[in-house]
């Protein structure tokens, strides 16, 4: 449980300390206050990671240099302090040189926003960020393997585009490398699907009070154990295009409903449910695998769902799932039972006070 | 326009700042203590840098230093195995194993790894003299030494591929548990590799 976050020069909080609720906490607000700041803020201080940015100084206030983010998860205090060049961590005050470590210690999050739909209708890119940012909780060599696997693949992309004749054998120093790390990342993308799988059907039936049944099936672009054979299967191909041809970075997983495509076949609503029950089937997945309940950040998105849905969603967390939801209306607040927290967010100076605490 | 130092000293904390691990600060402040060091301090560094230009040689061998027209330490000594040649990256890395007293055969020293993304390719690294010296020894045992890292496993699955051909066994350093401590200092990679790497009790 995230007790409570401090931020310093974060977006556009130049100070900012907020109590969470240990259930519930909204954040109320007009469009452009902040809201979603915050919310990015607890998923960088957790994971190290913004969903909306990969660019570190985007998080850096204007006319800073650094920022800082605090908290206390589970009564460790976790501090995440980042420049443009540099990151600091420290657990408990002490400075944390890995961050392996730091991740290893701190919470588990899952990130729910507009851009869940891409997951059904976008590029399968979409759905493999879903997969690594899920597995990198799961596992702790995942994200390893991943990076890994990412550096490698752009040396060997770079030394098959540099040489008029292809170097072979340079290009098979990397991709024997590459095999190892294919393997982690297929066997533990595999397992994290099949584990998904009942979990996504038990929320969706929450969701649409009928049988309808949906399926996800992990397509790997090659086996675990297979990368080095198809690379070297298709040097031809690879020499005419002059990238990798097959491996962990092509992966993809297919959304069905009632045994049909979802991205073809499911109306709206049954799209957004079933985005919906991937989120909530991470967030069981993960408290399943680690014993720890996540923490539930979700942009936006509760505000605009019908009544059912939300007590569905709410229904189907795990038990003792804290989250924190931003809204711009809080024409559903009567819905909300004891436990819960509402917070206005205003004007960039972000003033946030307490209008209801239950 | 802007006060600047003299060009001279200009000039010394432009090779200053140019070695590893010095950056501008440092550099300035380096030059500025020589200065004030009086001139026989700046003699003694520069004579020195002159020294390493002119007295000492990089064996064309094992790819270690000597002192120029003395033979190789490591691969006139006669005492050393010569069916076993240890690959590492830089000579630094020689004199770690040394150290440990563990190993008693030859060395190649590649001077850095591969990494095509910062252009450096075999062509830049000590490749061929590696090939023609295992075929010369004749070796029958190539161990890379190399780090764990994904440029050191590119090169190590590179020379593999490059010695395996001349019939010799190639092997890597095992990765594990750290010498006389307990699990909880070690990360859950390393354990992950150790684990993977067990022995048999005999």
């Amino acid at each position: 449980m995230l007790s409570e976050i401090e931020v310093r020069d974060f977006r556009c909080f130049a100070h900012q300390r907020l109590e969470l609720h240990p259930q519930m906490t909204v954040l109320v607000g007009r469009n452009a206050q902040g809201k979603t700041s915050l919310l990015e803020a607890a998923c960088v201080l957790l994971r190290l990671q913004s969903p909306r940015t990969s660019v570190r100084t985007d998080l850096i206030r204007f006319d800073s240099s650094t920022l800082m983010v605090e908290g206390r998860w589970n009564g460790v205090s976790l501090r995440c302090g980042m420049s443009d060049s540099r990151r600091r961590l420290a657990i408990d005050g002490t400075i944390c040189g890995k961050s392996s470590d730091y991740l290893e210690r701190s919470g588990l999050v899952v990130w729910m926003d507009h851009s869940d739909m891409n997951l059904l209708r976008g590029t399968s890119e979409h759905r493999r960020r879903y997969l690594d940012f899920a597995a990198s909780q799961i596992e702790p060599g995942y994200l390893e393997a991943l990076q890994g696997y990412q550096r490698a693949l752009r040396s060997r992309n770079y030394i098959l585009k540099r040489d008029a004749t292809v170097q072979w054998r340079q290009v098979d120093a990397y991709g024997q490398l590459m095999a190892g790390f294919h393997q982690t990342l297929v066997l533990h993308r595999e397992q994290l699907v099949r584990a998904l799988k009942p979990k996504m059907g038990e929320v969706m039936s929450r969701l649409s009070f009928a049988t309808e049944e949906v399926g996800i099936e992990y397509l790997p672009a090659c086996s675990a154990e297979g990368l080095m054979d198809a690379l070297t299967r298709h040097r031809a191909e690879e020499e005419r295009s002059r990238t990798t041809y097959t491996g962990a970075h092509r992966d993809d997983f297919a959304l069905s409903i009632n045994g049909r495509n979802a991205e073809a076949f499911a109306s709206e609503g049954q799209q957004r449910s079933i985005s919906i029950a991937l989120k909530i089937g991470q967030a069981r997945v993960l408290d399943e695998a680690r014993s720890m309940a996540p923490l539930l950040l979700v942009d936006d998105v509760f505000g605009e769902l019908d009544p059912s849905r939300r007590r569905a969603l709410l229904s189907g967390l795990p038990l003792g799932t804290q989250s924190i939801f931003t809204t711009t209306h809080l024409d559903w607040a009567g819905e909300l039972g004891e436990g819960c927290q509402i917070v206005a967010v205003e004007k960039g100076e972000a003033r946030a006070k307490i209008l209801k605490r239950v | 326009m802007s006060l600047n130092y003299p060009a001279p000293i200009q000039r010394l904390i432009v090779q200053l700042k140019s070695l590893p691990g010095v950056g501008p600060r440092s550099a300035e402040r380096m030059a500025l203590w020589l200065l004030s060091a009086g001139r026989e301090r700046g003699g003694l560094l520069a004579d020195a840098l002159r020294a390493i230009e002119t007295e000492v040689v990089m064996c064309e061998d094992c790819g270690f230093y000597n002192e120029a027209g003395q033979a190789c330490l490591l691969c006139s000594n006669d005492k050393r195995q010569r069916h076993i040649v240890c690959v590492v990256e830089q000579a630094a890395d020689v004199l770690r194993l040394e150290r440990s007293r563990a190993y008693q055969g030859q060395y190649h020293v590649l001077g850095g790894k591969l990494s095509p993304l910062d252009n450096v390719t075999p062509e830049d690294l000590r490749m061929d003299s590696l090939e023609r010296r295992v075929a010369e020894l004749p070796a029958s045992e190539v161990i890379l030494a190399l780090g764990s890292d994904v440029e050191g496993e590119a090169t190590a699955n590179y020379i593999a591929d490059l010695v395996r051909p001349l019939g010799v066994a190639v092997t890597k350093l095992a990765q594990g548990m750290p010498a006389g401590g307990g699990l909880d200092h070690v990360d859950e990679l390393t354990l992950h590799h150790a684990l993977q790497g067990r022995r048999a009790m005999s």
